[in-house]
């Protein structure tokens, strides 16, 4: 069992390396059962997009999706090379 | 039921908890998830509690949680009922083991006179 | 009988917008600085006007008070240090409060200053207690209507009124600009009360408000406010015209009175001291129950003053033991006066902690639908976040360059 704030702080990397940010937040489908999440947000958009003066979230380029995920070791989430952000 | 897309930190996370009778019995703490790399990645369990607040916050939420008892509440999903500006809940509160302290708090303030007025 | 109604309301508001910080900064400003801040006045009640429509208009759309917002919006520690910080602020403004009622019962009876502490804080329990809250905003706010005898007060010192229109201009005329900063920083912060805020909001999500609501909100909020904004004109003109010209530094509470006392005679004390007691009583029940309800929501507790005591256990309990952590407060004899500037400044420095959420809360459209803050809601909002920002970064420091106010 994880926990989601075991998440949040975390470094996303790709598995050469690559930076793509830091995590801070969930993006989960809510529905039928149980919120299954979708992705990892990485771009340091979310408090001030509710101001109202950033675009909305299908606009913006914030996020990692979780099928992309390759591990999760030490501080890190580590990702398959050549993901990009959505 | 339609589906919906909503970042978990900022609509779930931190919410009030409501019961099926929309008494306030604590907030979202944490959330428990089940899954991990290359398998699906679900929520399984809301967790309330100053208990959670240890990891949250480290020295002061260790502080924290021992002031406030230490103790968590694991709610399973199923018994959420829906997620809105206020996260509804399926059952009573006393049924899921929520809202204990004004539970145990309750008969002292009822015996001042005009508690129940 | 609707119109009657929102009079009522309204007129309640005016009664209750002067708080002990209020008669404190107003009048010695006056007594300072003569007429030279009434402008920042008009700030600071503009400023408690924008703060408050927002959180009425955030507590009618998505049900949420400002603890509520705290909660969900700043990250955990972040918010943490909001709900410190303001119980904090609130407790030493709740000391001063009942400090202040206890003044103003000796100065009416003569009896002992301790001992009307003790029955000053047992008096607000006992009619927090038993009495309902339509009731208790009543009483108080008709009672504080008294203090408009400073109002007939300031005409009647005949101040020169060409010198209290310059007022409303921004200008000063002084060698001591740190002290003008000074006064500044704490008339908005006095204007600017963060525990009215918290109670304003709660209330309104009590009372479950909706978006038909709205229009009465923006009504109390402008009107209310605004008229209160008058009282503390009068209040700072009584301090130029009758306190700046004999040299005298309103240190306590009796000598605030000598500025209705000196042009009304008798009467006017008396009135001056009825409408202190009430205004300053009627605070201290909202700073008191402010404490609790941040607490409650911050920690998602059952809470609510139309509640029986029964219904929301801890809370009734979190503002008992407020009360007698303010009692003990008063008790160990710090002059309300003096810990009423501390309690402004602080407040004042803690005040971004919870403008930010509810302005952020106020924009989120997924809460406020088509009630999310428009254009001209986000410049006023802005502004403010500007003026708060720098309120707070500056008091402390001219706090301490000042020497309190003392230079």
């Amino acid at each position: 069992m994880r926990t989601f704030s075991s998440f949040l702080g975390r470094q996303v990397v790709t598995e050469s390396g690559r930076k793509l940010g830091t995590c801070h937040d969930l993006r989960a489908t809510l529905g039928r059962g149980r919120p299954t999440v979708d992705a990892i947000v990485v771009g340091r958009g979310g408090r001030l997009e509710h101001l109202g003066i950033k675009p909305p979230s299908s606009l913006r380029r914030d996020a990692v999706p979780w099928e992309a995920v390759v591990r999760m070791d030490g501080e890190r989430i580590v990702v398959r090379d050549g993901t990009e952000l959505e | 039921m339609s589906t919906r897309k909503i970042d978990l930190g900022l609509l779930l996370v931190d919410h009030q908890l409501l019961d099926s009778e929309g008494r306030r019995c604590g907030n979202v703490d944490e959330l428990a998830l089940e899954g991990g790399p290359g398998e699906s990645l679900e929520v399984v369990a809301i967790l309330s509690g100053p208990g959670t607040w240890r990891r949250r916050a480290g020295w002061i939420g260790r502080v924290a949680a021992r002031l406030g008892g230490g103790g968590t509440v694991r709610v399973p999903w199923e018994d959420v009922d829906q997620v809105a500006s206020h996260v509804k809940l399926r059952k009573r509160a006393d049924q899921l083991g929520l809202g204990r302290g004004d539970d145990r708090l309750r008969p002292y303030i009822e015996k001042i006179p005009g508690a129940d007025r | 009988m609707k119109i009657f109604n929102i009079a009522l309301g309204i007129l309640a508001a005016i009664g209750g917008f002067v708080d002990i910080g209020d008669l404190v900064f107003n009048v010695s400003a006056g007594a300072t600085f003569g007429y030279q801040l009434l402008w920042v006045v008009v700030i600071g009640v503009v400023g408690i006007i924008v703060y408050s429509e927002m959180c009425g208009r955030v507590a009618a759309v998505s049900g949420k008070a400002v603890f509520d917002a705290v909660r969900e919006r700043l990250g955990f520690r972040t918010s943490l240090a909001a709900l410190i910080s303001a119980q904090v602020v609130n407790l030493m403004t709740l000391a001063a409060e009942i400090g202040g009622v206890a003044i103003c019962l000796q100065l009416l009876s003569g009896l002992p200053y301790r001992w009307l502490i003790l029955l000053a804080g047992i008096a607000l329990g006992v009619i927090v207690w038993v009495t309902s809250f339509d009731w208790i905003e009543r009483i108080f706010g008709y009672g504080g209507l008294c203090l408009l005898v400073f109002a007939v007060a300031a005409v009647k010192l005949h101040p020169t009124w060409s010198a209290v229109a310059h007022g409303f201009v921004p200008h000063m005329e002084t060698e001591s600009p740190l002290l003008y900063a000074y006064f500044a920083i704490g008339l908005l912060g006095a204007a600017m009360t963060p525990y009215e805020v918290y109670f304003y909001s709660s209330g309104g999500v009590e009372e479950q408000w909706g978006p038909k609501d709205l229009g009465l909100n923006k009504a109390n909020a402008m009107i209310g406010y605004g008229l209160g904004g008058f009282l503390s004109f009068a209040l700072m003109i009584v301090g130029g015209s009758l306190f700046l010209e004999k040299g005298i530094q309103p240190e306590f509470l009796g000598s605030i009175t000598l500025g209705a006392e000196v042009p009304l005679g008798q009467i006017g004390l008396l009135l001056a001291l009825v409408g202190i007691l009430f205004a300053v009583g009627g605070a201290s029940i909202d700073t008191l129950f402010a404490g609790a309800y941040n607490l409650a929501q911050y920690l998602g507790w059952e809470w609510g003053r139309y509640r029986h005591p029964s219904g929301a256990p801890r809370f009734t309990l979190t503002w008992l033991v407020l009360l007698v952590l303010g009692l003990g407060a008063v008790m160990t004899g710090v002059d309300p006066v003096q810990l009423t500037e501390y309690a402004v400044i602080f407040s004042a420095v803690a005040l971004p902690l919870t403008y930010v959420p509810i302005l952020l809360v106020a924009n989120d459209r997924a809460y406020m639908r088509e009630y999310a803050n428009g254009r001209l809601a986000n410049v006023f909002g802005l502004v403010y976040l500007v003026v708060i920002m720098i309120v707070a970064v500056t008091a402390i420091p001219l706090m301490i360059l000042t020497n309190v106010g003392q230079n």
